[in-house]
């Protein structure tokens, strides 16, 4: 029970400190803020894909309709801030839910539901440009609601978003540890035996779909009324999915941890890269090729079994016989 | 009533018939192998009965219910459970955690608390002598272990009705008596109905009761083992066709 708690306090309390560092800067309070946004963002998709198996290519569009629905519904028709977090949120969840079962129910294999799933990315960038009535369009969206609560300041909204990125962890290890990850990690491993030992993969699928999208719906929503102003590549493919993939694909696919792993490290590698903006782009674009080539499982992960492995066979050589079967799969 | 009734199934792929018109009546606690040549459609009438491959045409009845039209993971929560030709466990789990999921899913209308899951999974897998091997990877087993555990996951969910497929291909003779016993104990400590597929013909004769010969995706034949096997076309499917067993 502790030990499964564990690895989440300590992510907490060393992310706990980051503000110790940059307190005096607001421009890196706004990077690690944004950095947290994103690990939550790669959490709720980790539980989607990682867990699952669904390649949901609309990570940013589920996290945009959760951050416009929240400002228009708090904005124009006067919804108090977190009733309507909330609500936008239970939509993005409806939404995700819903494309979970276009998927599941026409069995579509990982690739189509990328493709479904990307198709519904588009379709969602299209629909902000074209209601500029109601998402500001091209010209954005500003956003009054959190504008003068702890959203607004420089080091708060930092532990806001702490505290969501915390409970999303628990959130994710408890699910793990229940019914439902235990029918995760059956028809992850193998669908057909999954539905032979009596799981309902089609439902636990949606599940999965449906959770992850209100994950990602009420990220997306705290970040919209943090910043207070919102455009069209808030929630962008570029800016939100490429980035989250590859922070996933770095830390280790349905790792609990792999999400911060990769939320941090890329953080990081974006302020370094801060004057090549271009270059960024090619780099996400390269590594994500990479990454899904080279380590299926994940890069840290992987590095870390070929690190073992190497240190296990200098001091005893009888590991040799297991080792293969981990790096094959 | 039977436990298991099959009306006219079908099922055609590309409409090639697999399976093609087989009436079977399989009475409570039989142990029935399914026998014929390659190709003949043994394992495609075994995936018929569960749902893996939905029959194109005609009715299969668990206790006089329905079963066609449920996926199989239902007909599997309504007690009947299937070993695989190739055998398809979870290979990030170990021998224990592959039962458990068995325990915890196989049941229908229950949800069963994880100790309750975990002491189903112990017992399937004391019945298959596979309690020693509990905390060990599947992926370090053999393919014989593999199927064992499949069935351990099976028995795990407790079943009324078990299907399996040529689970004896490749042993040696003391695993293929071992695997027969375990077969024989399935039936008589917990009372499961056996429909089996085998090509092990010294296996059929010595562990089945009634042996039902499918050929061209029909029943040519129906019997006692000593019987079926002496019958002229049944020894004409398997020498036309290259039988080699
Ligand atoms: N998924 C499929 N798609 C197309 N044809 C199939 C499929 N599965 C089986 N068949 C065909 O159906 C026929 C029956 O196959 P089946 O696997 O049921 O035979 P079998 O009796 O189990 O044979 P074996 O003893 O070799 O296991 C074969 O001609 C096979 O090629
Ligand atoms: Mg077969």
């Amino acid at each position: 029970m502790i030990r499964a708690y564990a690895p989440i306090a300590i992510a907490t309390a060393v992310l706990a400190c980051v503000p110790a560092l940059f307190a005096g800067s607001p421009s890196m309070m706004t990077v690690v803020t944004a950095g947290l946004v994103f690990a939550a963002y790669a959490i709720a998709f980790n539980l989607i894909f990682g867990s699952t198996g669904q390649l949901f290519l609309c990570t940013g569009a589920l996290a945009g309709i959760g951050g416009f629905g929240s400002a228009i519904l708090s904005d124009r028709l006067g919804v108090p801030m977190v009733l309507s977090i909330g609500i936008a949120g239970a939509a993005a969840s409806v939404v995700g839910g819903a494309l979970s079962w276009v998927a599941v129910s026409r069995s579509l294999g990982t690739i189509f539901t990328g493709i479904v799933t990307l198709t519904f990315s588009l379709a969602f960038q299209n629909f902000v440009l074209g209601r500029g009535d109601l998402t500001g369009g091209e010209n954005g969206l500003r956003i009054s609601a959190g504008s003068d609560g702890v959203l607004d300041h420089q080091v708060a909204p930092y532990y806001v978003f702490l505290a969501l990125v915390a409970v999303y962890l628990v959130l994710f290890r408890r699910i793990q540890r229940s019914r439902m990850g235990w029918a995760f990690r059956a028809l992850r491993d193998d669908e057909v035996a999954a539905k032979l030992a009596g799981v309902a993969v089609a439902r636990y699928r949606i599940y999965a779909g449906a959770i992850g999208s209100a994950m990602l719906g009420v990220a997306g929503a705290v970040f919209a009324h943090h910043r207070s102003f919102i455009g069209t590549t808030t929630y962008g493919f570029a800016n939100v999915d490429i980035r989250v993939l590859v922070m996933v694909a770095f830390g280790g696919i349905g790792s609990l941890l792999g999400p911060i792993l990769g939320a941090t490290a890329f953080t990081a590698l974006d302020e370094v890269l801060v004057d090549y903006a271009q270059l960024r782009e090619v780099l996400y674009g390269v590594v994500s090729v990479v990454l899904f080539l080279g380590f299926r499982r994940g890069a840290a992960p992987t590095i870390v079994d070929s690190w073992n492995r190497r240190s296990s066979r200098w001091s005893v050589a009888k590991r040799a016989d297991s080792a293969p079967e981990a790096d094959s799969r | 009533m039977p436990v298991l009734e099959l009306t006219g199934v079908e099922k055609h792929f590309g409409g090639l018939p697999a399976v093609d018109g087989v009436d079977l009546r399989i009475e409570d606690e039989e142990i029935v192998a399914l026998v014929g040549p390659n190709g003949a459609g043994k394992s495609t009438l075994l995936k018929a009965i569960n749902g893996l491959q939905p029959p194109t045409r005609g009715s299969v009845r668990l206790a006089g219910v329905e079963l066609v039209g449920l996926k199989t993971h239902v007909v599997r929560q309504r007690g009947v459970a299937m070993v695989l030709q190739h055998p398809q466990v979870f290979e990030s789990m170990t021998v224990r955690e592959n039962a458990i999921v068995g325990g915890l899913f196989g049941v229908g209308g229950e949800r069963p608390s994880a100790a309750t899951a975990a002491q189903r999974a112990d017992d399937a897998l004391t019945f298959t002598g596979l309690i020693d091997r509990a905390e060990v990877d599947v992926g370090a087993l053999t393919l014989h272990e593999k199927r064992t555990v499949e069935f351990a996951r099976a028995l795990a969910g407790q079943p009324k009705l078990l299907l399996l497929d040529e689970v004896m291909a490749g042993l040696n003779d003391t695993e293929l008596a071992a695997s027969i016993e375990m077969i024989r104990a399935a039936r008589n400590e917990l009372g499961i109905t056996i429909i089996w597929v085998e090509h092990v013909m010294n296996a059929v004769m010595s562990l089945a009761e009634r042996v039902v010969v499918l050929h061209f995706g029909r029943t040519i034949a129906d019997g006692v083992p000593a019987d079926v096997m002496a019958e002229d076309d049944v020894i004409a499917a398997y020498l036309g066709t290259g039988g080699d067993r």
